[in-house]
């Protein structure tokens, strides 16, 4: 059969050829780039991000302004009113980043560049991880120009120093709640899903666990908020750091091993 | 080059792909033809190490697609056109892939070119793409690591007849400088103009295979006649086999044959062609007749 060109419609060329491929995966350290881009080039991430930076700036405005004037603000004081909202906020860009691979699809593309799933969940896990870790040293920041801005509009003296170990249980703090949301997304494969658990699931059990007379021995084990507290002010004990670890493996390390599995061995489609 | 053996796919009590052998040579398109809900998706992703197989295998290159060093140079991939973050741009998506893949920058810009993306467009979201536009950006995507192989699910759904006409130069462009070609496509006419081999399949099985030309010339010759019903008999004596094909005959001997007939029996022919595609199209709603949704007249 013979086909007639139309006139107009030139043959398409065809793209450069490009030097073979070097037989080599592709390295690491090129993932998690391109994990962090895709992290910050939708707007969902973006705007999470500016929602962080707002909510931020408004808790430390209600710390500035709120209390008697002249009464001591420290350094430490900030720095805990600019992580909260941040641990409620940055698991969500981990849950969304894991999570929009199945609910955009995205997924058909990323483990068709690359199959090795696990390193993918890997390349996710250190993107969020040094995403939490740089939204971290901004609240540092934030917190020397709160404290320093307080002082001046509010008198008082307050404590510059900052020890290690509240810096230290801060940076802690902060890498477990990336890391479940990074879980949740994992195990969920589905934003809504994996958000309302994030936020709901360790809440309802707070309350339940307060609730119920006969829960209250395992209470303290099992809430993972209420095991973080101690490490924002560095006043945790040995029993904390027992109640931390308990509470941390049940309710980060346990989902992130299923989410993995689920990674390995679900259909993408 | 692709090769399946014996693949198997079960889901619970369903099998969506059964048992199914193929290879896919270099230097040609190769058509995978089926109906909705065939297998083909499920088989092309399998290929792609994106669904488990229940049983077989299916390698690319002569490894399975898991084994592959950064694939994207070796495998150009279009499984879904849709399948891409809405609130992404064209050009992002595209720069997401050099990135993963190694490649320089400009590289992005090239293709976007290549397939008729323009600066303005490439700078908008995806969610606000028609999916002609989707399936450009696939493409360019596909093409992005200059692969070998190239692997498109239902490629040409919602191109506009120049952007069939555009795609099918290129595939055919492409498989002439070496390049494998596997697309799929439930539109017999898409594939057939491109196709150099073609695999039907139909639920879940080969139900036939081989070049294009061969599966063609078996479908026989079409033909018209000023008096079908008196050529009719004249055809049934000579032994040629003969039945209603739209408002001619379709029948199971050469052009070359039947004109002869014609001429000593003093028949005035209006058309006499191979059956092609009408022959083609016959052959697949008669093969996949048992999968399909609609009953398929006789």
């Amino acid at each position: 059969m013979t086909t007639i060109e139309s006139p107009q419609i030139t043959a398409p060329k065809l793209p450069a050829r490009l030097p073979e491929p070097d037989g080599r995966a592709v390295p690491f350290a090129r993932l998690v780039h391109v994990e962090l881009r895709k992290i910050l080039d939708t707007r969902a991430g973006r705007w999470l991000l500016i929602g962080i930076a707002g909510v931020t700036a408004l808790v430390v405005g209600i710390v500035i302004f709120t209390g008697s004037a002249g009464s001591h603000k420290d350094l430490s004081d900030f720095l805990a009113a600019t992580v909260i909202p941040q641990s409620i906020l940055l698991p969500l860009l981990g849950i969304i980043t894991v999570t929009s691979e199945w609910t955009q699809r995205t997924g058909l593309v990323t483990f068709a560049l690359e199959p090795d799933r696990t390193r993918v969940g890997r390349s996710k896990l250190v993107s969020a991880i040094l995403l939490g870790l740089l939204v971290l040293a901004i609240a540092v920041v934030l917190a020397v120009v709160a404290t320093g801005l307080c002082q001046a509009l509010r008198g008082g003296h307050p404590v510059w120093s900052l020890d290690a170990a509240t810096l230290g249980g801060v940076v802690l703090a902060q890498l477990l709640a990336v890391v479940q949301g990074v879980s949740f997304g994992l195990v969920l494969q589905n934003t809504p899903a994996a958000i309302v658990s994030y936020l709901v699931l360790p809440q309802a059990w707070s309350i339940v666990g307060t609730l119920v007379h006969g829960l209250h021995g395992v209470q303290p084990w099992l809430d993972l908020n209420a095991a973080t507290t101690p490490l924002l002010d560095a006043s945790m004990t040995a029993e904390n750091w027992a109640e931390l670890g308990v509470a941390a493996l049940v309710w980060v390390v346990l989902p992130l091993i299923a989410g993995v599995v689920r990674l390995r061995r679900s259909e993408v489609k | 080059m692709i090769t399946v053996e014996t693949l198997t796919k079960r889901y619970g009590g369903y099998t969506a792909v059964d048992d199914v052998s193929f290879t896919v040579r270099p230097g040609a398109v190769t058509g995978f033809l089926g109906p909705n809900g065939a297998g083909k998706s499920t088989c092309l992703r399998i290929l792609c190490g994106l669904t488990p197989a229940s049983t077989g295998r299916a390698t690319v290159l002569g490894r399975s697609y898991a084994a592959l060093p950064n694939p994207g140079r070796h495998v150009g991939v279009l499984l879904d056109a849709s399948a891409q973050h809405a609130g992404r741009t064209g050009r992002e998506v595209l720069t997401l892939g050099a990135l993963t893949m190694g490649l320089a920058r400009s590289r992005v810009g090239e293709l976007l070119e290549l397939v008729g993306l323009s600066e303005a467009e490439a700078g908008r979201r995806v969610g606000n793409y028609s999916l002609g536009m989707r399936q450009r950006l696939g493409i360019a995507h596909a093409l992005l690591g200059d692969p070998e192989v190239l692997i498109l699910d239902e490629p040409a759904n919602g191109l506009d007849p120049a952007g069939i006409r555009w795609m099918r130069t290129l595939l055919r462009g492409y498989a002439d400088q070496g390049g494998t070609v596997l697309l799929s496509s439930h539109l017999l006419h898409e594939i057939e103009v491109v196709a150099d081999e073609l695999l039907v399949i139909g639920r879940g099985k080969i139900v036939a295979q081989g070049p294009k030309t061969e599966l063609m010339q078996a479908t026989g010759t079409a033909v018209r006649s000023t008096d079908d019903i008196a050529f009719e008999r004249v055809l049934a004596d000579a032994g040629v086999q003969t039945r209603a094909a739209g408002d001619g005959l379709q029948v199971s001997a050469t052009p070359a044959q039947i004109g002869a007939l014609a001429a000593r029996h003093g028949v005035v022919l209006t058309h006499l062609a191979p059956a092609g595609s009408t022959g083609l199209e016959d052959m697949f709603l008669r093969l996949t007749a048992a999968d399909a949704r609609e009953a398929v007249p006789a």
